[in-house]
């Protein structure tokens, strides 16, 4: 996405000229092309080989990537650390499962109602937490999606702490053609196509004006207001933005698994969207998608001969947090910096 | 009129004081949290993990024979070494960088995590019942009230005083709200800070384990005890006041009274998005709690 570049407004402190800037960008975007192609290379082979658990499980990384990915917009590019995303990922599951339950089993309407209730809530979510900041923005969150998640698991009519259960397998209009959610390849494909276009979309967004407003305020607030911007709006929108893309993502998770329950919204699913984030790489967009990946592998993998997961997963998020600021994807996006200017010097 | 004080010795009464045994344990809770966040800056979400931690000791060392008054020494004492380099390895770390709010949250989350699985893989996911030390029960005002509660508030209450008394009483104590002030100031008029702060957070740490011990005889002992403990004791740190100390008993004791008496009213399921929607509110209308912070006021 070369065109994206140039929208580059606001210079940012950590890079210094065009061309650097030019070179530590496109790696990203390859890197995420690189992704996409083995995406889909590993669907080519469980298709071949008609594994349709690897597939499920598969999809399910990508869905809490998208969550994952609403975390980075909040900590990686504006410096907040949100503990409650959940809330807006666990709403989005219910009212995707209410609409095509109750309403009708459409994938179009469902997705909307989860939009417009994840802004509703994030704006609602947005005006309460972005009252204060730092650590206090953190724990707030953290009320806040306490306080729904224990009225979700205590309301009688939305299943209590059965959740919901029963939510049909839908077909997926595009015109004339459609796609079945019961069949693991195709809503595998189309969860895919949904999270490159997320990536694509919130890349692209992170690239404009608004995302480097987004970074002068992550790196200085008290500064922003003199530039002529109005920090608050801008917290506020991207908040509002990260509820939506959580909502999303939430939407699609009871498609797959045909149910939805209370844990969706708990602290454990914001805690392992955070951990996502870190892991993978705070504030590059793929590495939410690639962490939450590696680490679905990683726990099925060490879950398949110990139930003790919890202990691995904690030594690699403190290991991240400790040695790797910019997680997997940042240290591979170093390495290849340094080889291109390297590169570049040595010509 | 006699119905009314009926129910005030047979309803209100005995609930009210049940909060207050719980609540005495949670100001120890938060009173650790208060401290730690008060001179550190550290948001420490591993303190639910470090009370269960607590317990569990408490369990293991009563199986090897210690005697119930022997455990509220020795698991504290144990617990200080691992809270001190819980510190040292960790938190100061990362304790120099910009972003120390959030790094030292996430850590803390990380090591919880860590220490939850742990006491899992160690004894097993199931709950268990340690005996109950002190038995029987008393009888005041025609209510029966079980002893172990009784000597639950009186020594929640005494533990609470000494922490007072060591922090505003003492030349250690001095220190700690120096260096909670300035550091910088405080360094250079000879506190070793570095150490005030492994100490401190050790002292935090060992506080939550002797509320594990407390507990233990009270609520079951299960690896996941801490979590639903450390989110009321982080709303009492937050209504009271982040680092502020009376902040902490205060409000401790009164949400606990808030909780207790309210689950006579509405389903008790609903006292925990009661507290957390006043934590909420407190954050909204006044986020630096009631009181002021460590050093400060």
């Amino acid at each position: 996405m070369p065109e994206a570049t140039t929208l580059r407004t606001l210079s940012d402190p950590g890079r210094a000229g065009p061309a650097s800037r030019l070179s530590r960008l496109a790696p990203v975007h390859w890197l995420a092309l690189a992704f996409l192609a083995a995406a889909l290379g590993f669907a080519a082979a469980a298709w071949a080989t008609g594994n349709g658990f690897y597939l499920r499980l598969a999809t399910e990384a990508l869905i809490f990537a998208g969550l994952a990915m609403s975390v980075d917009l909040l900590l990686g590019y504006t410096g907040l650390l949100s503990l409650g995303q959940a809330l807006y990922f666990g709403l989005g599951a219910y009212v995707s499962a209410l609409v095509l339950r109750d309403v009708a089993p459409s994938f179009w309407l469902a997705m909307a109602a989860a939009l417009l209730a994840g802004s509703v809530a994030g704006l609602i979510g947005g005006v309460i937490a972005n009252r204060v900041k730092g650590v206090y923005f953190a724990l707030i969150t953290f009320g806040l999606a306490q306080v729904a998640a224990k009225t979700v698991y205590n309301t009688r009519a939305l299943g209590a702490s059965d959740g919901l259960i029963g939510i049909p397998q839908i077909q997926v209009g595009f015109g004339p053609v459609s796609l079945d959610t019961a069949d693991p390849l195709s809503f595998f494909l189309l969860v895919l196509a949904l999270t490159v276009a997320a990536y694509a979309g919130l890349a692209y967004l992170m690239d404009a004006p608004f995302g480097r407003t987004l970074a002068a305020i992550r790196a200085n607030e008290k500064r922003v207001p003199f530039l002529g911007f109005n920090a608050w709006r801008y917290k506020l929108a991207v908040y509002v933005l990260a509820a939506c893309v959580a909502a999303l993502a939430g939407a699609l998770y009871p498609m797959l698994r045909g149910f939805v329950s209370p844990e969706l919204m708990f602290f454990e699913t914001s805690g392992n969207a955070v951990i996502t984030v870190i892991v993978g790489g705070v504030g590059t967009l793929v590495g939410p998608v690639v962490g939450s990946l590696l680490l679905t592998a990683l726990r099925s993998v060490v879950g398949s001969w110990t139930e003790h997961h919890l202990i691995v997963v904690g030594v690699i998020f403190m290991l991240s947090v400790i040695f790797l600021r910019k997680g997997l994807v940042g240290a591979l996006l170093a390495r290849l910096n340094r080889r291109g200017e390297s590169g570049r010097t040595g010509s | 009129m006699a119905d009314l004080i009926d129910y005030l010795q047979f309803v209100l009464a005995p609930q009210a004081l049940n909060g207050l045994s719980l609540g005495v344990a949670v100001v120890l809770m938060a009173l650790g949290l208060t401290i730690i966040f008060g001179l550190l800056d550290v948001i420490n979400m591993a303190h639910g993990e470090f009370y269960a931690m607590g317990a569990f000791l408490s369990l293991t060392l009563a199986g090897l024979g210690v005697g119930f008054w022997a455990l509220l020494v020795l698991v504290p004492l144990l617990m200080l070494p691992i809270g001190w380099l819980a510190e040292r390895w960790l938190i100061a770390r990362v304790f120099h960088s910009r972003d120390r709010h959030i790094l030292t949250l996430l850590l803390t989350f990380g090591l919880g995590m860590i220490l939850e699985d742990l006491l899992k893989l160690i004894y097993g996911p199931n709950t268990l019942r340690p005996e109950n030390p002190i038995e029987g029960g008393t009888e005041i005002l025609g209510m029966f009230l079980p002893n172990y509660r009784l000597f639950l508030i009186g020594f929640g209450l005494a533990l609470i005083a000494a922490v007072w008394l060591v922090v505003f009483r003492t030349g250690l104590g001095a220190m700690v709200r120096a260096a909670a002030f300035d550091k910088d100031m405080a360094s250079s008029l000879g506190v070793p800070v570095r150490r005030v702060y492994a100490g401190t957070f050790a002292f935090g740490v060992a506080l939550a384990g002797l509320a594990g011990v407390l507990l233990a005889p009270i609520y079951s002992v299960f690896p996941t005890m801490g979590r639903d403990f450390i989110l009321m004791a982080f709303t009492v740190v937050i209504v009271g006041g982040m680092g502020s100390i009376q902040g902490a008993v205060i409000a401790g004791l009164l949400l606990t009274q808030v909780q207790a008496l309210s689950s006579l009213y509405i389903s008790p399921v609903w006292s925990d998005p009661l507290v957390f929607g006043i934590m909420v509110l407190v954050l909204m209308v006044r986020p630096q709690g009631l009181f002021g912070r460590l050093g400060h006021a």
